[in-house]
């Protein structure tokens, strides 16, 4: 186990590369008020189709693949409802900001973008003022 | 340049005439609240996705119509953000890539790789698309009212695409997640070597590809089909046969448990 409490496993869990876990990621209530028509494009779920609750570790999880990590899902998941409740648990984690991959926007965005992406309304837009990285001592040998 | 707004300025291209390194938006759109409308027939492809993405990330915009693309490559790509944009016209190739959130509806007909890597969105293309339609689509619809060419959904690891006419060769080849719904017939070697996903044919089948087999309609399978076809208006034929992977070619248990979860 780590100083945080997290196995030590290779396995790709996102509270483990991240070094925290979330409220939503252990309270059933955070996450079901999501509408999941309405946070994504169309007149249905979209791109949440293909989101199924999967399992890490022997734990339910879902993947975030704007990180290539697994969320684990520390609640109880009623029965009949494991597929809504994983597309819930990821929606709320990709508006929440904690998302690795997304936050990466903020240093490595090439042009100008929301943060957040398109789940989150009024996220900020980032991107505006990258520059190439130079190298030090880069063409005056 | 001539026909450009206030503020907008001449594309400039580099000395090969390929690329434009500098490009500023060309600040020619007419905004009306939450809508804009701007006329692409002398804009440049960068000067066009420059006013798309000043539209949708600084000003406010969610509703864009872009008259006149001209066929232009590359238009459209790399929005990443919800919005709605109408292109009044053709696309070249390459057209809406890259992109997670809009709902993009395209008048015309489009060229190669039509919403290649698509995110999330929604892409409705209301004539004929080129060969690799949604190439690497990883979520989202895809909708081609005509008929596409080769190898549409190569690679394709998520999301559906929905044809309203008849497909080329090797349609769902690599093919590794999402759905294909194909209303007309369908070229030599269909799914070849899929590795999942499903594909559902409602014309006539050339030949199937390697290691792709047909497979029984279910419930879930009608009510996809239903639910599509009534968002997007089209006919639905009477009757669709089903395809999936034979799993033949699966030799995950040889693979590391980290490559395993690479291709999900």
């Amino acid at each position: 186990m780590t100083e945080y409490g997290f196995t030590n496993s290779p396995s790709i869990d996102a509270e483990a590369l991240a070094g925290e876990t979330y409220p939503y990621l252990h309270d059933i209530t955070l996450v079901d008020g999501v509408d999941l028509n309405a946070a994504t494009p169309g007149e249905d779920i979209n791109w949440l189709e293909d989101i199924e609750l999967l399992s890490e570790d022997g734990v339910p999880a879902v993947f975030d693949r704007y990180t290539n990590a697994f969320l684990k899902i520390h609640f109880e998941i009623p029965p009949g409802r494991e597929d809504e409740i994983a597309r819930k648990v990821l929606i709320t984690h990709l508006r929440s900001g904690n998302c690795y991959g997304l936050s990466l926007k903020r240093r490595h965005s090439k042009f100008r973008q929301p943060e957040l992406g398109p789940w989150a309304h009024g996220s900020p837009t980032v991107g505006d003022d990258w520059t190439p990285p130079t190298m030090d001592d880069w063409g005056t040998a | 340049m001539s026909g450009l707004g206030a503020g907008a300025t001449a594309a400039h291209y580099d000395q090969r005439g390929l690329v434009e390194p500098d490009v500023q938006p060309p600040l020619v759109a007419e905004i009306d609240g939450e809508s804009a409308r701007f006329d692409g027939a002398q804009l440049s492809t960068r000067q066009i996705n420059a006013e798309l993405r000043r539209l949708v990330y600084a000003e406010g915009v969610t509703d864009v119509t872009v008259d006149n693309p001209g066929a232009k490559h590359s238009l459209g790509v790399g929005i990443l953000t919800r919005c709605r944009i109408h292109f009044a016209g053709s696309l070249g190739y390459f057209g809406c890539g890259l992109i997670d959130g809009p709902e993009v509806q395209i008048d015309g007909r489009v060229g190669w790789s039509v919403a290649e890597n698509m995110m999330s969105g929604v892409v409705v293309v209301g004539k004929n698309t080129g060969s690799l339609a949604g190439a690497a689509l990883r979520g989202g619809d895809l909708v081609i009212k005509g008929d596409v060419g080769a190898r549409t959904g190569i690679d394709q690891k998520g999301g559906t695409i929905l044809v309203g006419g008849s497909a080329g060769m090797m349609t769902g080849f690599m093919m590794q997640r999402g759905r294909q719904i194909i209303c007309g017939d369908v070229g030599h070697s269909l799914g070849d070597s899929m590795y999942d996903g499903v594909i559902y044919v409602g014309g006539r089948i050339a030949s199937l590809g390697v290691d792709c087999v047909e497979a029984e309609l279910d419930a879930h399978d009608g009510e996809l089909l239903d639910r599509k076809f009534r968002i997007y208006g089209l006919d639905r034929p009477g009757t669709f046969r089903k395809f999936v992977c034979g799993k033949k070619l699966y030799n995950y248990d040889s693979l590391e448990p980290s490559e395993r979860k690479l291709i999900l």
